[in-house]
């Protein structure tokens, strides 16, 4: 029993990472109907990025926090700008290739500059475990949970009660209407871009305080694919839900069937859930006219 | 000047041509080609090999992304089985080359099937993310399945043979590469002149609407998948017949994305566009080392230490470029260099 409860709280905490993934993904694919493959990268930019800001002598780690905040969200803007706003009006296949062209050219970048061996991040909120009822948690376990719980309720907020969230799920219902109602669909798209990237950096932080600075953290991205489908490309709190279960999902299969299978769980689960459900659990059905 | 042709009948319109001058331009690249293993090096035969096995498998890639319009991101996925298919049947069953080589082609399009059913029901995003699921659960399997496959280690691969002929060394297995191409080559063009090429390209444009007009969607989309995993098995067979020695590392995620890269290089759905593409994306990095070399030592020990990440940088940076700037591709240039001279005095 008890080796189960470990299973299931040190899945939830990998879930909680790979939910703030899903966020990121899911929030982009709402305002602009594509999916950012360099999600996994931007996470690892902003990561290596927070890693050099530490560095500064002196620097404390609240003031840290808002300032990575705010490099990301400027990291955001700037890649929707450059990159993703030109190709506007283009095929999807085309829109989709240059996230995967900026994928490869921010990971490689990164390598090249900060190189590719492991570092140890600081640990600002210190490394002893906290005990709740016989459970061990890290603070950077407490970390991911918190900032997956406490940006759930925000967005849930964010697109019922703001005035922007609104007009991002109008733009994502009907580009064009959106834009007949008056909305400027450009800065929702640049707004979507730079919340993903804060998903991103909560995402990155999370990795950083729970493991190292390392390679591995753009594999992330890849990793919260089932996550997002699970929970459906669209529904930015359905991805957190996703997130969990497969989370869970992954480490129960590494506990009881086998280590390996650990890698993959996630990826056998939603092969099987898109046979069933093609738009994922939550996910709306498209409705095409020919 | 050339004037306008006019075409009276339907064998006209599938033609594969309607003049005589491409076919005397390919038989004299081809000649060009044949006589190549005569002046170039080891090095230089080595990298004209990598062009034309993996030409294969991105007219493989081709077929589905460019001609049907479905993403896969796994195609690195079934190059690792041809390559695993090739070397156990030659290696641990002994097996003829050739016969192992087109086996290994139809493993491929057997193990398409598993993202074949779901592309039945998915589309665009979702379809990518599948296929890129395959790749993990691909490599999975590999490296789990030990009893057959050697696990981490990796397998040795014997060398491509042909009734009793063996095609080892650099100028034999050359010419067994190149008769592959020309072979793919021909079977791409005249698949794509048949009623399930032009069914590919309808179902690409709005399947849907394909399907309205009396094509049966999931006939058409399995068997984009399962060619297109032929001919990248049959690469995958290759690039193990041509290295010897195979682990599940020569096949990462990266060679999808490099696949992707060649194709819109290329241009998408258009069969001399694939062989540029592949062309410039394997040459890139050996020009880039010639070009820096001269800048100094630095830059060498970067190329030297960083190999892979500077490809990665520079594959990026190619793909991001060209959709930007020629989302037609090398394909899209050469129509207008060619327009340009046909039309030479009165060109704009």
């Amino acid at each position: 029993m008890d080796y189960f409860v470990n299973l299931v709280t040190s899945g939830l905490v990998i879930g909680a990472l790979y939910g703030l993934v899903a966020m990121g993904f899911a929030i982009v694919y709402r305002a602009t109907g594509m999916v950012n493959f360099a999600q996994g990268e931007v996470m690892m930019l902003i990561a290596y990025a927070a890693y050099s800001l530490s560095t500064i002598p002196g620097l404390p780690f609240w003031l840290l926090l808002p300032l990575v905040l705010a490099a990301s969200v400027g990291l955001g803007l700037v890649i929707e700008r450059l990159f993703i706003r030109p190709m506007l009006g283009e095929p999807m296949f085309s829109r989709v290739m240059v996230t995967i062209g900026l994928a490869v050219v921010i990971r490689s970048s990164v390598l090249l500059i900060w190189g590719v061996e492991p570092t140890a991040f600081p640990r600002p909120l210190g490394s002893e475990p906290l005990r709740l009822a016989g459970i061990a948690l890290y603070p950077g376990q407490i970390f991911a949970l918190v900032s997956l719980a406490l940006l759930c309720v925000l967005m849930a907020l964010f697109f019922s009660r703001s005035r922007i969230g609104i007009a991002m799920r109008a733009t994502s219902d009907n580009e064009t209407t959106a834009l007949l109602m008056g909305i400027d669909v450009k800065r929702i798209s640049g707004i979507a871009w730079a919340l993903s990237a804060v998903f991103a950096a909560f995402a990155g932080l999370s990795f950083c305080l729970m493991f190292s600075l390392e390679p591995e953290i753009s594999q992330m991205g890849l990793r919260g694919f089932p996550a997002t489908i699970l929970g459906g490309l669209d529904s930015v709190v359905g991805g957190a839900f996703g997130g969990l279960v497969i989370g869970v999902a992954e480490n129960l299969a590494g506990g009881y069937l086998g280590r390996g299978l650990k890698e993959i769980a996630g990826f056998v689960l939603i092969v099987v859930v898109l046979m069933v459900k093609p738009y994922g659990l939550f996910g709306q059905r498209e409705i095409e006219r020919v | 000047m050339r004037s306008r042709t006019y075409k009276t009948d339907v064998a006209q319109l599938v033609a594969l041509s309607d003049h005589r001058a491409p076919w005397l331009w390919a038989a004299a690249a081809l000649a060009l080609l044949a006589l190549a293993p005569l002046v170039l090096g080891a090095f230089g035969l080595n990298l004209l090999i990598t062009i034309f096995v993996l030409s294969i498998g991105v007219l493989g890639l081709n077929l589905l992304s460019g001609v049907a319009g479905q993403i896969s991101l796994g195609h690195a996925g079934f190059l690792l089985i041809g390559a695993y298919a090739q070397a156990i049947l030659t290696t641990d069953y002994k097996l003829p080359g050739l016969l192992a080589l087109l086996l290994a082609g139809a493993v491929a399009a057997l193990a398409s099937l598993v993202v074949g059913v779901p592309s039945l029901r998915l589309k665009g995003l979702y379809l990518a993310i599948t296929t890129l699921a395959f790749t993990f659960i691909v490599r999975h399997v590999v490296l789990f399945a030990e009893g057959l496959t050697r696990g981490s280690n990796g397998m040795p691969v014997e060398a491509l043979s042909v009734a009793g002929f063996s095609f080892k060394g650099d100028q034999r297995f050359y010419y067994a590469a190149l008769v592959m191409l020309v072979l793919a080559v021909l079977a791409t063009l005249n698949l794509m002149r048949t009623r399930i090429g032009r069914a590919w390209l309808a179902v690409r444009d709005h399947d849907i609407a394909a399907r309205a007009m009396g094509i049966d969607l999931m006939r058409t989309k399995l068997l984009a998948f399962m060619v297109s995993a032929f001919y990248t098995g049959v690469a995958g067979a290759l690039v193990a017949a041509q290295t010897r020695f195979i682990n599940v590392d020569t096949f990462s995620v990266l060679v999808s994305i490099e696949a992707l890269a060649m194709v819109i290089v290329g241009g998408m759905g258009r069969v001399h566009g694939a062989i540029l593409g592949t062309a410039l994306i394997v040459l890139l990095p050996e020009t880039l080392n010639l070009a820096f070399g001269a800048a100094g030592d630095g830059v060498k020990t970067l190329m030297a230490d960083r190999i892979y990440e500077v490809k990665g940088l520079m594959y990026g940076v190619v793909i991001l470029l060209f959709l930007r700037l020629e989302p037609e591709g090398l394909a899209g240039i050469w129509r207008k260099v060619k327009r340009f001279w046909v039309q030479w005095p009165l060109s704009q």
